[in-house]
């Protein structure tokens, strides 16, 4: 039997779902994906490397700031018990400034007494607000100052001058009041630095 | 739109999100490296803090050497009575074994201003009427043997026989704070 050409034709049905190709510049995307995919690989690599070096670096300072701030706390605690006993030292020195035995200076008053005097009196206070300072009363048996003057030289003998000075003679009965305060001696230790206790 | 199109938009998407995986890891790394340099710059401060710190201590250190040996020497002194009725059996076992004639003897704690280490002390107020010698000796003896007593005040005035003396004296012993 011999079929027509155009009925051969005839035969073949209608591809209609081959769709048309695509454009060309479309055909860079499954490239661009490749690519995309080793650069997004490769970066992410080099990131993750970073991020872990920066996570070590992070934990080693906060460590390291930890362990510094420790410190400056201890540095600062041993600051706060130095200044304390600073103004523990300095509150004994105050005291000690004003516990300088008076035996010394009542012996000299004393024995600085001529043989035509007479102590009728004497009296040594320590000022309330400055105990530094000594408040001295000597009523004497005198019918001069002269004996006034050697007493006084003796007391210059033992470190101390005397303000604010006043002095009554009357009737054979010579008054003295004068306020001692001790300067320190050439050989004297620096201020802050007192003797040892005997 | 065919297949081939919707094939390549969903490549493209996960081009997209490739892009924005690579993004997020960066920004990650960014917001770390930033943390890490403000750990590095609060390290840094921490460090100047700590030398700053320590080169106040060992300047303070420098400057109260005497106060601190002062304070070394002076402490146990001072520490040797702490209490106002220790300080006053141990001045009266003093003026008894001294054997001299007393008065009276009165013992009051009085407050000390402007001294916090030593907020109080035991004042012993006595009266003696004795030999003038054996009177200075005593209380020079005192102010030696105890060098953390105040003499605050003295007097001496004549006797009611003719070799005496009286001493009418005031001795602070100091109640330092531990």
């Amino acid at each position: 039997m011999q079929i027509s050409d155009r009925q051969i034709d005839d035969f073949k049905t209608d591809r209609k779902d081959i769709s048309p190709p695509l454009p060309v510049v479309l055909r860079l995307v499954p490239i661009l994906f490749y690519c995309s995919i080793a650069v997004a690989l490769i970066l992410s690599s080099i990131f993750f490397l970073q991020f872990r070096i920066a996570i070590a670096k992070r934990d080693n300072h906060i460590a390291q700031t930890s362990s510094l701030v420790a410190q400056t706390q201890q540095s600062k605690n041993e600051r706060a018990a130095l200044e304390a006993q600073i103004k523990k030292a300095t509150d004994i020195q105050n005291w000690v400034n004003g516990a300088r035995p008076l035996q010394p200076l009542l012996v000299e008053i004393t024995r600085s007494m001529g043989p035509k005097t007479s102590l009728l009196d004497l009296s040594l206070d320590r000022a309330v607000d400055d105990p530094g300072k000594i408040l001295m009363a000597i009523k004497m048996g005198a019918d001069s100052t002269k004996q006034l003057d050697l007493t006084m030289a003796r007391i210059s003998s033992m470190n101390y001058r005397a303000f604010s000075p006043s002095q009554t003679l009357g009737r054979g009965v010579l008054d003295y009041k004068a306020t001692l305060v001790r300067k320190l001696p050439q050989n004297s230790p620096p201020d802050g630095q007192l003797e040892s206790p005997q | 739109m065919n297949n081939k199109h919707i094939s390549c938009g969903i490549i493209a998407l996960l081009i997209l999100a490739l892009v924005q995986l690579t993004l997020w890891a960066q920004n990650n790394r960014i917001k770390v490296q930033d943390e890490a340099d403000k750990a590095q710059m609060a390290e840094d401060d921490a460090s100047s803090q700590l030398l700053r710190e320590q080169s106040q201590l060992s300047d303070l250190r420098r400057q109260s050497a005497d106060l601190i040996e002062f304070l070394r020497i002076w402490q146990p002194y001072f520490l040797t009575i702490d209490n106002p009725q220790s300080a006053e059996v141990n001045m009266s076992m003093r003026v008894k074994d001294a054997n001299l004639l007393s008065l009276s003897q009165r013992f009051e704690t009085t407050p000390v201003k402007g001294n916090p280490s030593i907020p109080s002390s035991m004042k012993a107020l006595l009266t003696f009427e004795d030999d003038y010698a054996r009177l200075m000796n005593w209380l020079g003896q005192i102010e030696v043997q105890m060098p953390t007593i105040r003499t605050s005040n003295v007097r001496l005035s004549k006797g009611t026989r003719a070799n005496d003396i009286r001493m009418d004296v005031a001795l602070e012993q100091p109640m330092l704070t531990k």
